[in-house]
């Protein structure tokens, strides 16, 4: 009985995922030539290929730490102020503490965790939704992040970082590379190992979850955690990218780190997740952004045509929920 | 009012796990030390006590607690835009935009028509209910969470406000003046005197954000229309299943926000001065800290304005304090933040021993 609801379950997941997936794929292939062809190749130089996958690194790995909570049905608003956080936690061990460039990344990662995994506690303990706890989080980890450095940059850190950040290999950019690798491990996470099944289950119903001996509480914590991780990921990244940091990082991840995951077909109420959505959303969003670049448009029509994106993403899912039977 | 909260309260605790244990409290009233209200008062006492003894200009009328009103109306007016659609269950994160975009439009109308005070207050009070009822159509239309709407309209109102101000407007701001605006800006009932008795040392924006206190608790209290927008909130099923017009009592909470945001956005401009492209921005978090921290439930079917002015009084004496005790922004962030965790996770805790005893009892 309960292996045939899980197998039900399991195959409309996947059916509404790769349906989604695929005109996510199609949008992507077709609005990548048309910028081509109509910026007459300039969209295919080696720089500006280069630049256009470096700077998805962090919205992908941004959109999969929202992504990641909102698999349980919990939000993190503290995602964009983390990643910024981390970016000075490790540009300050480096540069203040003198710690080697990979302590410093380990310990940036590992202060993004210990982040999640207290808005994680938090939630759990007080049962207080998520969304006012973590903005809550987010309004403290913003004081922090300027309490490190204040309004200064740190720069002239660990000279190797920087050079692996904006190196390449094999003629695609590392920190790209180091986002693809993510994005695998999380899609492995959640199709092949028993606790990140017991998310998407939490998520999903968490009545029936806890029916079946799967700890709600304990899906929600590993949640959190995991996204503060890979907040502090996305930091790191962003401090090997830039070659210089300052407080400000983050300021504008917040809004992008929900628009990737629901254009990806995420549901907001939890049990369903798409890394492959979530990365060609960031990737599309990436293209908006590129378009504007090569036409010099105002860059407030990004934001228009976002919104615009959100909203049409959602509601085609929506028609597709109510054209496919019961939902 | 009470039967709405005690719903909301029954509503909470199932919240949306589904983990927690209903019980709700029945027969007995909640002693007073449970509701949030109470605990806020004390928390502001106390934080003004010992705010003047560490720096007695705290309580200098002119230049602590005359601007101190004068923001605390903005904080009030944004905390109850959020709450209007909290009242759903539902949330605006538009708020902010929409505050931006009304305020284009009454600097806009000073501006270009020339219009009077009042008249361009009015304009932007109509394209903030516009824009808000266009969240709360999209919303019942399509059924999808509030949270995307109002999150993709305020990702296309960024846009297009930055847009009208450089391609309509001059730059980023409004030069314009209307008459009455300055009145506005600096007068206080202290001006006004008759003989010898004058009025109290209070802004002349305070009776507008007051105004609409009021005006927003009658119709949660006693019109019908608000009732029914509780009831929404607490069970949309039931709701409906009862002849209310669900749908339309969306869309007119969605607008009633807008209306709001747009008046916060007016009277935040008539303090800085100016109609700028920057109005509003700073809105999201206080719209939360307002009404959360004055006990409205994320849920739905429970509002309290009461609650929503202490909660802002609150966020405005620490802001205040903080300040005068030379404080950076960001410092500042840290400990309202931590007065959140700590003012809700005690409000948990209070709620939990109150229907411990009543149980018990």
């Amino acid at each position: 009985m309960s292996a045939t609801i899980k197998d039900t379950y399991a195959r409309r997941v996947r059916t509404f995922a790769r349906g989604s997936e695929s005109v996510l794929i199609t949008t992507s292939v077709i609005g990548f030539v048309v910028l081509a062809s109509t910026t007459h190749g300039n969209l295919l130089t080696r720089g500006t290929l280069t630049a256009i996958f470096q700077f998805l690194a962090v919205p992908v790995i941004v959109g999969l730490a929202q992504m990641v909570v909102l698999g349980v049905g919990q939000m993190n608003l503290s995602v964009g102020v983390l990643t910024g956080f981390c970016s000075m936690v490790a540009a300050w061990l480096m540069i203040r503490l003198g710690v080697p460039a990979w302590l410093a990344v380990v310990g940036a990662v590992g202060v993004g965790a210990m982040a999640g995994l207290i808005n994680g506690v938090i939630v759990v303990l007080t049962r207080i939704n998520g969304f006012i706890v973590t903005l809550a989080t987010m309004t403290i980890i913003d004081g922090l992040r300027y309490g490190i450095n204040g309004t200064s940059t740190f720069q002239g850190y660990s000279p190797s970082l920087v050079r692996f950040g904006k190196g390449s290999s094999l003629g695609v950019p590392n920190v790209f590379l180091v986002a693809m690798a993510v994005a695998a491990l999380v899609a492995v996470f959640f199709r092949r190992t028993v606790a990140g099944r017991r998310l998407l289950a939490s998520g999903g119903n968490p009545l029936a979850a806890r029916l079946s001996g799967v700890s709600n509480d304990r899906s929600i914590v590993i949640a959190h955690m995991i996204s503060g991780l890979l907040a502090g990921v996305a930091g790191v990244l962003e401090v090997a990218l830039s070659g210089s940091v300052n407080a400000t990082i983050g300021d504008d991840l917040l809004l992008p780190s929900f628009a990737a995951p629901i254009i990806g077909g995420v549901a907001l109420a939890g049990g369903v997740i798409s890394v492959l959505g979530t990365c060609l959303a960031a990737f599309i969003m990436r293209m908006v952004d590129v378009a504007r670049a090569q036409y010099s448009i105002d860059p407030s029509w990004v934001d228009v045509i976002i919104g615009v994106v959100v909203l049409g993403a959602v509601l085609l899912t929506q028609l597709r929920h109510r054209g496919g039977g019961p939902r | 009012m009470r039967t709405a909260e005690h719903c909301a309260s029954i509503v909470d605790h199932l919240d949306e796990d589904g983990q927690g244990a209903a019980k709700p409290v029945h027969g007995r009233a909640i002693p007073f030390w449970a509701n949030p209200r109470f605990g806020l008062v004390v928390v502001i006492a106390v934080l003004i006590v010992v705010f003047s003894a560490l720096r007695s200009a705290f309580l200098n009328v002119d230049l602590s607690l005359v601007p101190m009103q004068a923001d605390l109306s903005v904080f009030v007016v944004v905390g109850l835009a959020q709450m209007a659609v909290l009242s759903l269950g539902h949330m605006n994160l538009a708020v902010p935009r929409m505050a931006a975009i009304s305020a284009f439009a009454m600097g806009w109308s000073y501006q270009h028509l020339s219009v009077p005070l009042w008249l361009g207050l009015v304009i932007g009070l109509a394209v903030g209910a516009l824009v808000g009822a266009l969240a709360g159509w999209i919303i019942t239309a399509t059924g999808v969470n509030s949270f995307v709407v109002t999150l993709a309209l305020d990702f296309a109102l960024v846009g297009v406000v930055s847009l009208l101000y450089s391609q309509v407007g001059d730059g980023v701001a409004f030069s314009v003046h209307p008459a009455g605006m300055q009145t506005l800006r600096n007068g206080t009932f202290a001006d006004y005197c008759a003989g010898s008795v004058c009025g109290p040392p209070v802004p002349v924006v305070v009776p507008i954000a007051l105004g609409a206190a009021v005006l927003v608790g009658l119709l949660f209290f006693s019109v019908r229309a608000g009732r029914e927008m509780l009831m929404t909130g607490s069970n949309a099923n039931a709701a409906q299943l009862s002849g209310i017009a669900t749908t339309r009592r969306i869309v007119q909470a969605h607008a009633l926000s807008g209306m709001l945001a747009a008046l916060a956005g007016f009277i935040l401009a008539v303090n800085n001065g100016s109609f700028s492209a920057d109005i509003g921005k700073s809105f999201l978090l206080p719209s939360f800290l307002g009404p959360v921290l004055g006990g409205t439930a994320l849920a739905g079917g429970a509002v309290s304005v009461v609650g929503t002015i202490l909660g802002a009084t609150l966020t405005e004496v620490i802001q205040a304090g903080l300040n005068l005790l030379q404080f950076s922004i960001q410092q500042l962030n840290i400990y309202i933040g931590g007065v959140l965790l700590v003012a809700l996770s005690a409000d948990r805790a209070r709620q939990l021993l109150a229907e411990r005893r009543a149980q018990r009892s």
